[in-house]
């Protein structure tokens, strides 16, 4: 398998605020790349622009300056409904929050990427079901957001973001509204749909349990990239306590 | 310090209270514009000829009255949706629940008296306006008629200043009563309805059955009378009721489980919007829809009592009639596009008129045809001298009286030949019948014309046993424009309100609906397609109460035709469903555009 570069972030800034208004930088000048069938971690204290990055990348929102390439698209070159429908198509994602429609079923939810795109409902059955089965939700695909528990919740919304086989799955803290046994799950599952179904995934946490996941962190202080961390063939065990020494050591030279 | 946080609350808000504070300026003038009717006795007097008018408005008055409560209280919910959220942080802060509890007391007050202040002003300017260019446009008599009336003010000051207070109180009431998280969380969302088989038919079997008596009823209105209409409006009004909570959510159950349907774009997502939104509006909807057909119904016969001024209008064979023109009648006269024109001469004496029997060989007469069985109004033909005998029942002396001025109407009517006329004694008149392509193309000239002749023969202006188009026409506007103008103006307060009721109600919800359409537009739903979904879902929420509006204002003109009020009321009823549903869809666009702007306005 070649590896391709699936995100191709250059020089990235984000301004908040309009000219006329108080100013304030959440990104500076962000550079790093992530190739096809990674597991990559973002991690940083609240407010050191975890977000911001990733609804950048997401395109839900616009940098100030630099460029974004997601699966060899430059994401300054879209507009308007071409940015939906590359949502639409080549990102999955979570959030924090869940996000599901209380109004509808879990089945209901996770087909909605598949009609925003009008596949049929026969074709899109057996692509709910499978994904369903991966994530373990079968049974209760008929059931409300109200009826079902957080764990089940955020594995509803992990389907209706991989239903559709988009290119990266991002998650915006996915775990942080969990109990550390659902977020367990959870991120077991991720880590399994990362190694046999090779799915590229940006994982964005400040919790240590959640980063050791992953097989790369890049840490950001301040809208800045700072210190990247690899897991190599260490265990996850190990690679926790050496996030902890990063952070610890942040700590005291942020002091 | 609360103070200020609560104006900057207000101020961060600013665009959702201007909606707010139209919408409640709307209800006050909307309001008052009825009242300024409803309570002017002297102008439902002398307007309305039949008795039950003073019913009819008090009944109206009490209906708007009940449609303006619950408008308020779903202005009121808007307003809580919005302030819940600010208030619970203050609480988190610290602040006291009673403190809180007499700020959003005051808040309502001073947003209802302003609203009620501001409401007036436009109700009075909306009165006038609407009333003259009904009056103008209908060339009415709406004699008593006042824009300014003050015992509607008042009505309308103690309705609104009461209701605001309620609303006060039940905002004070629901703020110290919510604990501080749910305050913060907003409203708990109703989110599915699960159909139950036999409650569902039970309902729908129920709602039939209502309206088919109602609709029964409204025919039978001449053995049944006013108990009729009590009987007709209990069980159309819980028909529909019934229909919207069975027919409507089985209906939608149904679709739902096409997949077909399902899987195109955001159809599923806007059935499960609507899932909820009906079983939460089920008596919102009922209630629409039932004021769709009052207004309807109002505009519907209003201009029913226009066509009866047309109808009735031809009920004369000319349009008019000039006795003994001068130079200036004459020229008044030519101004009329006619399409027949006779002239005849006759000699008055004591007891009898005399008129030329050749002179009809040449220009015959129009004389009145036997009455057939289903004819409403009279119909003519042409009839020549030679014709005119004393063998039949002869209609053609009615004919020719009818030429005549009041003062010569007792005496004989006799014809004679030009040598026997040329014999007797007495000065020769003259008489001219003018029938023209169109009376009311015509009407301006054929006034003048009528009115010059009127002067110059000092007969009476309005003498009640017209004979012509322009006399026939002159009685049936008095009588008929005033009822004409009642119909049109209740139609537009009836519409205005339930319009701006739908939008409110629709509105409030805007707020929750905000978190949705973000999530669908993060995994990538063009705007183009919520858009879109915003109108159908909306336009289904329109639709829904227009449809069973329209169908009891079918049933509803029954009526009138089988009362024989308006005999042709089924006749022509494209143009005033156009008008109205012209408005009703202006309402809708509105609705669609304001919730668009809540709902996809990107918070930065
Ligand atoms: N819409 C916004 N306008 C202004 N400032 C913002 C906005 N969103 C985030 N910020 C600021 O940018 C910084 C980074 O925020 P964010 O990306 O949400 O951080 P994180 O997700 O890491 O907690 C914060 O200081 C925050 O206050
Ligand atoms: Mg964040």
């Amino acid at each position: 398998m070649t590896a391709t570069t699936i995100v191709d972030v250059k020089h990235l800034r984000k301004v908040y605020g309009k000219a006329n208004e108080k100013q304030y930088e959440a990104l500076h000048n962000v550079t790093f790349q992530m190739t096809t069938g990674e597991f990559v971690g973002i991690m940083g204290a609240s407010g050191s622009g975890k977000t911001t990055l990733l609804n950048i990348l997401s395109t839900l929102d616009q940098p100030t300056a630099g460029s974004v390439r997601i699966n060899q698209q430059e994401l300054n070159q879209l507009r308007g409904n071409q940015l939906a429908d590359f949502r639409a198509k080549e990102i999955g994602f979570i959030f924090q929050d869940f996000n599901l429609l209380e109004n509808m079923t879990a089945y209901e939810n996770i087909a909605l990427p598949l009609s925003l795109q009008n596949v049929s409902a026969k074709k899109a059955r057996p692509m709910i079901e499978k994904i369903a089965q991966t994530l373990n939700i079968n049974g209760i695909l008929a059931k409300y957001p109200t009826e079902i528990s957080g764990g089940q919740k955020q594995r509803v919304a992990a389907a209706r973001a991989l239903v559709h086989q988009p290119s990266i799955l991002m998650g915006d803290e996915p775990t942080g509204a969990l109990d550390s046994k659902s977020a367990k799950d959870l991120l077991d599952t991720m880590q399994s749909l990362n190694q046999q179904q090779h799915v590229s995934i940006l994982l964005v946490t400040h919790d240590p349990f959640s980063a050791s996941y992953c097989q790369r962190i890049l840490f950001i202080k301040d809208g800045q990239i700072g210190q990247e961390l690899k897991r190599g063939t260490k265990s996850k065990e190990a690679f926790y306590q050496d996030i902890l020494g990063v952070l610890g050591r942040n700590e005291q030279t942020g002091a | 310090m609360l103070v200020k946080l609560s104006l900057s609350g207000i101020k961060s808000r600013f665009k959702d209270y201007l909606v707010l504070f139209s919408g409640l300026v709307m209800a006050a003038a909307i309001f008052y514009m009825f009242e300024a009717l409803a309570t002017n006795r002297s102008f439902i007097k002398a307007n309305a000829t039949f008795s039950v008018a003073p019913f009819v408005f008090q009944f109206g008055s009490v209906l708007l009255a009940i449609i303006t409560l619950v408008y308020i209280l779903y202005a009121n919910s808007f307003l809580l949706s919005m302030r819940k959220h600010d208030y619970g942080l203050f609480m988190m802060l610290g602040a006291k629940a009673g403190k809180l509890g007499q700020l959003i007391f005051l808040e309502t007050l001073v947003i209802g008296t302003l609203s009620v202040i501001v409401g007036l002003l436009a109700g009075w300017g909306l009165t006038a306006v609407v009333g003259h260019l009904l009056i103008q446009r209908l060339d009415a008599t709406a004699a008593h008629f006042n824009a300014l009336y003050w015992p509607a003010i008042l009505i309308t000051v103690i309705f609104f200043i009461v209701l605001f207070i309620l609303m006060a109180l039940i905002n004070q009431r629901t703020l110290r009563k919510t604990p501080v998280l749910k305050l913060l969380k907003s409203t708990a969302q109703p989110t599915h309805v699960a159909v139950k088989p036999i409650r569902t038919a039970v309902k729908m079997i129920g709602g039939f059955v209502s309206l088919a008596i109602g609709y029964f009823v409204m025919h039978q209105i001449g053995v049944f009378q006013l108990a009729g209409i009590g009987i007709a409006l209990v069980t159309i009004v819980l028909g529909t009721y019934l229909i919207f909570s069975s027919l409507f959510t089985w209906l939608l159950n149904r679709l739902q489980r096409r997949e077909k349907f399902t899987s195109r774009g955001l159809n599923n997502f806007i059935l499960a919007q609507l899932n909820f939104r009906i079983a939460d509006y089920n008596r919102m909807l009922s209630m629409v829809a039932l004021l769709f057909a009052l207004a309807l119904g109002a505009i519907t016969t209003g201009m029913g009592f226009q066509k009866n001024i047309q109808t009735y209008t031809e009920s004369a064979p000319y349009d008019v009639v000039l006795h003994n023109p001068t130079a200036e009648t004459k020229k008044a006269a030519q101004k009329i596009d006619t399409k027949r024109s006779s002239q005849y001469t006759f000699k008055v004496k004591k007891q009898q008129v005399y008129f030329v029997r050749e002179q009809f060989d040449q220009a015959p007469l129009y004389v009145q045809k036997n009455w057939r069985k289903d004819q409403i109004i009279p119909k003519y033909q042409l009839m020549s001298g030679k014709e005119m005998t004393m063998a039949e029942a002869p209609s053609w002396q009615v004919s020719l009286r009818d030429l005549l001025l009041p003062r010569d109407f007792q005496k004989d009517i006799k014809l004679v030949d030009q040598a026997e006329f040329d014999q007797l004694s007495g000065q020769s008149h003259t008489v001219k019948a003018i029938v023209s392509t169109d009376f009311f193309a015509n009407l301006d000239a054929i006034k003048k014309t009528t009115q010059l002749d009127q002067k110059q023969n000092h007969s009476p202006a309005n003498y009640a046993i017209g004979s012509t188009k322009y006399d026939f026409y002159q009685i049936m506007n008095s009588v008929l424009s005033g009822l004409e103008f009642m119909g049109f103006f209740l139609g537009i307060a009836f519409l205005a309100m339930l319009a701006s009721c739908l939008m409110f109600k629709i509105l409030s919800g805007a707020a929750s609906d905000r978190v949705r359409y973000r999530m669908l537009d993060k995994i990538g739903a063009q705007q183009r397609l919520l858009r879109q979904a915003i109108a159908k879902e909306i336009g289904v929420l329109f639709i829904l109460p227009g449809i069973m509006g329209i169908i009891h204002v079918l049933f509803g003109l029954q009526m009138f035709t089988v009362t024989k009020l308006l005999p042709e009321a089924y006749h022509d009823l494209w143009l005033p469903f156009l008008i109205f549903l012209v408005l009703y869809g202006l309402y809708y666009v509105l609705t669609v555009k304001l919730y668009q702007k809540i709902v996809l306005t990107k918070e930065p």
